[in-house]
């Protein structure tokens, strides 16, 4: 059985106290040569995960060669978002391949949503403790 | 000027009138509060289960052509 990984939620916003604690997730994220680190919200009603552009940038994709359009829905739903997939790092378990939608926008956080970070990962939020567990599921 | 005083007056307002003192008044508590009006957008793709199945194929054409990353 593997033993889940415990994360404290971050405070976002220091002055606002126990009203801007978040669910981040620290993890890596990497396309071939290409290694960015970063938070991601644990965003259990998206129902995707969600790349902002400059991350993808910064990873190497090019909006014109991504080929896979994906209609996004809520404040998303007037970008333009392109599906691509990653290989993700969150320390101390194994790679797993994320796939993302890639918006046009740094006007938002990267999301971990339903598909596929929630199919992946099992999830424990102990938010009376600021903490949260996660753990990959059993194959 | 007390509220004994206004209250006919209010009272005597159009309907409209009305709820355009109410909204005003709300406004200057709030800013009052130190309370900020604006838009606090939720960014969740919520429902978005089109997006999603399209993602899952993404996955599954990536699994097949084997990991680039």
């Amino acid at each position: 059985m593997i033993e889940p990984a415990r994360f404290p939620f971050v405070d976002v916003d220091p002055s606002l106290a126990e009203s801007s604690l978040m669910p981040l997730l620290p993890l890596t994220l990497s396309k071939g040569e290409m290694v960015v680190s970063a938070y991601g919200l644990l965003d259990s009603g998206a129902a995707v995960n969600v790349l902002p552009y400059s991350l993808g940038e910064q990873l190497g994709f090019v909006w014109e060669e991504q080929r896979t359009s994906i209609v996004l829905s809520g404040n998303l739903a007037r970008l333009s978002a392109r599906g691509i997939v990653l290989s993700a790092i969150i320390a101390p378990f194994s790679a797993v391949r994320l796939a993302f939608a890639w918006t046009q926008s740094d006007n938002v956080r990267l999301l971990l949503g339903q598909a596929n970070f929630f199919m992946e990962f099992d999830v424990c939020f102990f938010r009376s403790q600021s903490q949260f567990e996660v753990t990959p599921k059993e194959l | 000027m007390s509220l004994t005083t206004v209250l006919p007056s209010v009272r005597a307002l159009p309907r409209k009138d009305k709820f355009r003192l109410m909204q005003e008044l709300l406004t200057e508590l709030s800013q009052e509060e130190g309370l900020e009006e604006g838009e606090y957008p939720i960014w969740s793709p919520y429902d978005a289960h089109e997006a999603a199945a399209a993602l899952m194929m993404l996955l599954e054409q990536d699994k097949k052509e084997g990991a680039t990353a």
